[in-house]
């Protein structure tokens, strides 16, 4: 049977075939109207920090700002009224010097609980873990009340000695996993050639786990960087308040003397956490999945 | 027997297999202390920070501890006998319980309408990750950011005002019938984004086979959803669920920061409700005991999962 090309409507078959593909043309109209009332706000936060104070204040919520300027004056403002540059400076301390001690004390643990042998591996891990099994309530009062009693509530040390703690079983979780799937050959190697236990995890089996390593040093980094409860309880003082906390006080003291001014503080507050996501999506995506499975 | 054991004995004193058994031992003792050293400060941390708060809680929880007296004085459980005449603490778990509800239910149904609406849309990846962006700020940024857009002049009634031609003037944070409601509405717009990435794994594990066998048969495409994909894709669908109740049931930072204009904001959840009680009020003990309760809740959550994970387990299997 021969099939006449020439009387083939190849417009026809092509619009068919992009059909069964993607659906019909309303399904990318309702696509884009979800997309547009889920961008709405954030069109109206990157409007509203270009506009001075009266400016917000007459004009429509999503009009356009008449001039980009204003931004410096609002971000200065903010700045200086929130403390901002205190709460960052706290919560990037925080920020990195708990999460890599935490990550650097899981993957000790793991280490211990994978490369070494000994009986009752899963009770010293079940120990550590259970660590992420109590809502976070259970440990506010008496720690307050601990670290009253040993004079470390509102200082840095108390704050990053709980941060260390809280960010230490996730990721052993990960950590035990992956280094349960390392080859045991070359540490076998090195102990012939008389390395001792420390040189073999710090020289061979760390620099092997480095990808999740990193993933989850920047899962717990925002995990602090975001954290409001812990600050709030056990530092709140202004030279020891995380950045979030400034933010939650500024906008309680400040209400009155327009959102646009908070809305900066809450985008300054927000772009380390941006930046990160952007810069290493793929670790996060990586590390947002073995978080959530 | 007894001869054949000597004998045993005799060959396997020969070959050295006592000797190769205690040097096994004195190897494990020795990797034990090994070991231990390294998981030693994360042990430390972990039990002082963290395990022995939590029992030093359910201690304080029996006390009769507020302000600066009774933290030596056992009064039972009078704490959780308390707890049930007062209308504050009620409200609380009302309202919790409305959070534990909606967050089954809408993560869910929108989570897995958006994975299988945006799947097959052209430009797919553009929207998932918009959808997705909210999920990256913090939960206070967002707070703060929905906090204005629920405003008395804000975002949401100009918006009703110019759509219905009339005044809008609704205070969204500050009436009973409307706080919750408006701050679920927000918590679903910041998490719905993970719930869909992982509902879309799911989506994605699902063998082609039997969705293809199930159209050659003439299924359509309800019938294949209903009966081959949303069977195969129930453990996915657990997961997220037990997550999503989890997150729902203990979420603060939300109910703090958009919360503060509120007049009962102490009664918006069970998390709130034991701040305010033991920080606020300085009833420590009586705080100790609403956070028991937020705990129990919390395991047993967990330990259902555990409980249905396996079901679903060997039903797979």
């Amino acid at each position: 049977m021969a099939v006449n090309l020439e009387l083939l409507d190849y417009d026809a078959i092509a619009r068919r075939e992009s059909e069964k593909r993607y659906g019909k043309w309303w399904t990318l109209a309702g696509a884009v109207l979800v997309a547009l009332v889920w961008l709405v706000p954030f069109y109206y936060l990157a409007v509203s920090v270009f506009k001075t104070q009266t400016e917000y204040a007459s004009g429509l919520p999503l009009a356009l700002p008449n001039s980009l300027t204003p931004i410096i004056g609002n971000a200065v403002e903010a700045w200086t009224r929130a403390k901002m540059d205190i709460g960052m400076l706290n919560s990037a301390f925080y920020g990195v010097v708990g999460a890599g001690v935490a990550v650097l004390f899981a993957a000790m643990a793991s280490f211990g609980l994978t490369r070494l042998n000994f009986r009752g591996k899963d009770m010293w891990f079940m120990i550590i873990f259970a660590g992420t099994i109590f809502p976070f309530q259970m440990y506010l009062i008496p720690l307050f009340f601990a670290y009253q009693k040993v004079g470390i509530l509102n200082t840095h040390l108390g704050m990053l000695l709980f941060y260390i703690a809280i960010c230490i079983p996730f990721p052993t979780l990960v950590l035990k996993n992956f280094m349960n799937g390392l080859s045991r050959e070359m540490d076998e190697a090195a102990r012939m050639d008389g390395a001792n236990e420390f040189t073999v995890f710090w020289r061979i089996v760390l620099p092997n786990a480095w990808g999740p390593v990193t993933a989850t040093f920047l899962l717990q980094f925002t995990w602090i960087w975001n954290d409001l409860l812990f600050s709030t309880v056990l530092g709140n003082r202004a030279e020891t308040r995380s950045v979030m906390n400034s933010l939650q006080v500024f906008q309680g003291s400040y209400s009155s003397s327009g959102p646009n001014l908070v809305l900066t503080a809450a985008l300054l507050a927000s772009i380390p956490s941006i930046f990160l996501f952007f810069v290493l999506r793929k670790h996060f995506m990586e590390g947002m999945k073995v978080s959530a499975l | 027997m007894n001869e054949i054991s000597q004998k045993d004995q005799a060959i396997l004193a020969r070959i050295g297999v006592n000797e190769v058994e205690k040097r096994d031992r004195r190897r494990q003792k020795r990797d034990f202390g090994v070991a231990l050293l390294f998981m030693s400060p994360a042990l430390l941390m972990v039990c002082g920070l963290l395990l022995a708060p939590v029992f030093y809680n359910v201690y304080l929880s029996f006390t009769n501890w507020r302000k600066f007296t009774g933290l030596d004085e056992l009064i039972g459980f009078a704490n959780y006998e308390r707890m049930l005449g007062n209308p504050f603490f009620g409200e609380a778990l009302t309202n919790t319980a409305i959070w534990v509800v909606a967050s089954i239910v809408f993560p869910i149904a929108v989570g897995l309408g958006l994975a299988l609406f945006l799947r097959d849309v052209r430009f797919s990846n553009t929207f998932k990750n918009i959808i997705f962006i909210p999920r990256i700020l913090a939960p206070t940024a967002v707070g703060v950011l929905w906090f204005y857009v629920y405003a008395p002049q804000g975002l949401l009634n100009r918006g009703l005002s110019a759509v219905s031609g009339q005044q809008v003037d609704i205070g969204w944070l500050y009436q009973d019938n409307t706080v919750t409601p408006a701050i679920i509405a927000t918590f679903v717009w910041q998490t719905v984004g993970l719930v869909m990435v992982l509902i879309l794994l799911g989506l994605a594990a699902i063998p082609k086979d039997p969705v293809e066998a199930a159209q050659i048969d003439g299924a359509s495409r309800f019938q294949t959803f209903r009966h081959v994909v949303l069977p195969l894709l129930t453990p996915t669908l657990l997961v997220v669920t037990i997550l999503s109740v989890l997150a729902g049931f203990t979420v603060f930072d939300l109910l703090w920061v958009m919360g503060a204009s509120y007049p009962g904001q102490r009664s918006l959840s069970l998390a709130v409700y034991m701040y305010f009680e033991a920080f606020q009020k300085g009833s420590w003990a009586y705080g100790s005991a609403v956070a028991v309760i937020i705990g129990l809740v919390v395991l047993s959550v967990t330990w259902v999962q555990a409980a249905l994970q396996q079901r679903v387990d060997r039903m797979v299997r």
